[in-house]
């Protein structure tokens, strides 16, 4: 427990330290790269795997391509692929992002795809039989029945992507691996337990957000049916 | 990397063969075991939160804040208590199954029948034997849905490791790196999908072994 | 106003859904189809609103092929309830109601408030706007189901075995309800059902189908069940048909005779003259006090001192029909249904020999010859 305050106030005098808050090694810009990485990944994998998602879902063609896709998805060594990518591509942000990309698409692309599949086909029927076309039924009843799930699917994949994104520090990113990985190559313990507490910080962050948007976008009719936050 | 190296050179892989096979199987007890201790933690833990609901909520929000931890930074808190260990990757590991096992086993409980809870105490089945003997027994295919999404993440994040020396086969990835040389890379990669889609595989068989009664019926993962 | 023309649905595995249906429904009543399931009922119901298209023939709505029609605009316009509701999880009650003023482009304002017309025309409390579906019993859904599906006012409606999830009391209740609505708003109705008595408690007009897609019978409640079209109809509708029959009947209709009916103060000297085994007793209003066996009058004295048996029960020429009359005449200990006016007062008597008799000839036959047709199902 001694040591466990200890710890902490390691931590505390790291953050508090005024170094660590200019420049290209502090941690705003540290900050500002790890969520740049992750916001972009994150806005591309959306925008694919929520279309794919719906897409598959709506009309359940490619239902057995997607479920594969995902389970396969799920083997892949993230820390591998990153590595590889910079072996193969050199030192560059791009192919790194595409790589995260790659990587948040299948949890949003299954999630969404089982949340539109699971709305009651009784529902289904009845919003074509009150007259709505099938971008109606989509958007109208679809989508928000399916929004825990859909919501369940980004958050996995932002906790992926910010996780990935920090070990990309390893062959050379940026972001606020760079902390831990370099603090491991001096054996400066302040330095790397110092960017763990960021890097959980911000993980603390993710979550939050998310249990706040899902108070904000799923309708409190669906509330007591879905069972996982 | 220098031009003309080709993605996998066959000739290193097969000069390496005894190396992978032992790094192998350092991956598989750094993957599998934290899915074992995952689940000897969340079976009693489920039980818990199914018998008394109250308590879900916060377990749940717990396990999700852990799962939401990236594993690098959570192998660092630890490395100051549990040194350059393999126990070191396998706490954090453990806990991340734990996001998925304790709901699946609360799902998995919650999927038994009502009538066939009241039959089971109909019988004289004391709540004790009535979940040891009918209760987990049906919620085992909901389970083992939960154990093949833990054991294939577990696999896949064990590389990570690496980075305080324990990664299994994770080493092979550091080791390209710093060689500048991709078919370790490659290797690795494919060895670790293949470790995780065959233990895959097998929970899928093992679970069709255990629950006979569920064979003609599709469970979904 | 709704016209099948030789209309066909197989699906590509070979079942014949719907087999060469001509049908024309009636305006502004109630068409109920009725048969066992897969006998296509549903299908054809769902052909009316483009839910599903036919393989071959027309649907015409007011003469007009439903084809020509883009199939949302048309189902618009057309009333849809169905079995579990269909209710939108994510919307509260009120904008459930709304959703097809909406789609219509109605203002929001506007659409809730017609919504909230409707909410009070089905029978929910103005409270329930708010909710949300599942915190809602069963039939208050359904009720919520007929909202919404008359939503833009649309002249029909189709209703796809919409009070079968409930319990028989809430059902009982949903159809009187729906009943009563019915005669405010006078749609057209397809109501289909798989259950002959509700189809011949609300139905103006019914058809059986049976299994294969075919058009059994199609005729008033009255008809199907005095002259079924053969042995399927007759065994659909029931054992029992003859008696329900009866319910088509109006008591009033029924012809009485004056009987053995006397005042409690006649002098049983009186009474013995009449020369019946029954008499009934009546006090000075005419309210029948009960049965007095000629056999075990007193020796003297007047009828208010003979022990009486009771009554059984009444059936009232105001209210109730020929088949509450047999009933009350096979309850009788004198074997004679008591018939009552408005104030209570004993009209007059009928056995059950008379009340068949009346039934028979209500549907146009003899009742020898409906006694020889029931023989001849056998």
């Amino acid at each position: 427990m001694n040591d466990f305050l200890n710890q902490v106030r390691l931590v505390g005098d790291w953050l508090t330290s005024s170094q660590q808050w200019h420049g290209d090694d502090g941690i705003p810009h540290r900050l500002a790269e790890h969520l740049t990485y992750s916001g972009v990944s994150l806005l591309f994998a959306a925008l694919i795997g929520l279309a794919f998602g719906l897409l598959v879902g709506h009309t359940g063609r490619g239902a057995f391509a997607v479920a594969s896709v995902a389970n396969l998805a799920r083997a892949i060594p993230t820390f591998g692929l990153v590595v590889l990518v910079v072996t193969l591509a050199g030192l560059s942000t791009t192919p790194v992002l595409v790589a995260l990309v790659a990587l948040a698409i299948p949890p949003i692309l299954i999630n969404t795809f089982e949340g539109v599949r699971g709305v009651d086909p009784v529902t289904r029927d009845a919003a074509r039989g009150v007259g709505m076309t099938e971008w109606e039924v989509l958007i109208r009843v679809e989508v928000p029945m399916s929004l825990p799930l859909i919501l369940l699917g980004l958050r996995i994949a932002a906790i992926q992507v910010v996780a990935t994104a920090t070990v990309a520090a390893y062959p050379g990113l940026g972001g606020l691996g760079r902390f831990i990985v370099d603090g491991l190559s001096r054996n400066d313990y302040q330095l790397v337990i110092g960017g763990s507490a960021v890097v959980v910080l911000l993980a603390l962050v993710v979550q939050i957000v998310f249990t706040a948007l899902r108070r904000v976008v799923v309708s409190p009719g669906l509330r007591v049916s879905a069972s996982r936050s | 990397m220098s031009d003309g190296e080709p993605l996998v050179r066959w000739q290193w892989i097969g000069d390496h063969a005894g190396e992978l096979a032992d790094y192998t199987g350092v991956h598989l007890r750094l993957g599998l075991l934290p899915v074992l201790f995952g689940l000897i933690v969340s079976v009693p833990l489920g039980i818990a939160c199914h018998r008394w609901r109250w308590l879900y909520a916060p377990v749940l929000t717990v396990t999700n804040i852990l799962y939401s931890i990236p594993s690098l930074a959570l192998f660092m808190i630890f490395v100051r208590y549990t040194g350059l260990t393999e126990r070191t990757v396998m706490i954090p590991l453990t806990l991340y199954t734990l996001s998925v096992l304790v709901p699946n086993v609360v799902d998995g409980l919650a999927s038994v029948p009502e009538p066939v809870r009241q039959a089971a105490t109909a019988l004289g089945f004391g709540p004790v034997r009535r979940v040891v003997q009918v209760e987990l027994p049906i919620a085992v295919p909901v389970v083992i849905a939960g154990v093949r999404v833990a054991a294939v993440s577990s696999i896949s994040l064990v590389a990570v490791g690496q980075l305080i020396g324990q990664g299994g086969l994770g080493y092979y990835i550091t080791r390209g790196l710093q060689l500048d040389f991709p078919t370790p890379i490659v290797t690795a990669i494919v060895l670790i999908m293949l470790l995780a889609l065959t233990t895959d595989a097998l929970l899928v068989l093992a679970q069709r072994l255990l629950t006979p009664w569920s064979r003609n019926k599709v469970t979904s993962s | 106003m709704i016209r099948f023309n030789a209309v066909s649905k197989s699906y590509p595995n070979g079942t014949t859904a719907v087999d060469d249906l001509s049908l024309e429904l009636a305006e502004g009543g109630i068409t109920v189809l009725v048969g066992p399931s897969g006998c296509g009922k549903t299908t054809t119901l769902r052909m009316i609103n483009r839910m599903v298209e036919p393989t071959s023939g027309t649907v015409s709505l007011r003469g007009r092929d439903i084809r020509e029609v883009h199939a949302p605009e048309l189902r618009r316009g057309i009333g849809y309830v169905i079995q579990h509701a269909g209710l939108f999880p994510h919307r509260t009650i009120l904008d459930n109601i709304a959703t097809v003023p909406l789609l219509l482009g109605w203002s929001r304002k506007k659409a809730r408030a017609r919504a909230a017309e409707l909410l009070e025309l089905v029978g929910l409390p103005e409270e329930m706007a708010k909710r949300y579906p599942n915190q809602l019993s069963g039939g208050q859904q359904q009720r919520v189901g007929v909202a919404r599906a008359l939503g833009a006012d649309p002249p029909v409606l189709l209703m796809d075995e919409p009070f079968s999830a409930v319990d028989p009391i809430v059902r009982a209740e949903l159809q009187a309800e729906f009943i009563r609505l019915q005669k405010e708003l006078h749609k057209t109705i397809v109501f289909v059902t798989h259950d002959i008595d509700e189809a011949i408690k609300l139905g103006d007009n019914i058809a059986v189908f049976r299994t294969g897609g075919k058009l059994a019978q199609f005729d008033t409640p009255e008809q199907l069940l005095a002259h079924p079209a053969d042995d399927f109809v007759a065994g659909f509708v029931g054992q029992d048909r003859g008696i329900r029959r009866l319910s088509f009947v109006k008591a009033g209709e029924v012809p009485l005779r004056d009987g053995p009916v006397l005042t409690a103060t006649t002098p049983v000297a009186q009474a013995r003259a009449a020369a019946e085994a029954w008499l009934l007793v009546v006090d000075d209003g005419r309210r029948p006090l009960g049965w007095a066996p000629a056999a075990e009058l007193p020796a003297s004295g007047t009828l208010a001192d003979a022990s009486l048996v009771p009554l059984g029960h009444t059936f009232s020429l105001v209210g109730d029909s020929a088949r509450a009359a047999l009933d009350s005449a096979l309850l009788s200990p004198a074997r004679l249904a008591v018939g009552v006016d408005a104030d209570g007062a004993v009209v007059g008597v009928a056995d059950a020999q008379e009340l068949s008799a009346v039934a028979a000839a209500e549907v146009g036959e003899p009742a020898a010859n409906a006694e020889k047709a029931d023989g001849d199902d056998r």
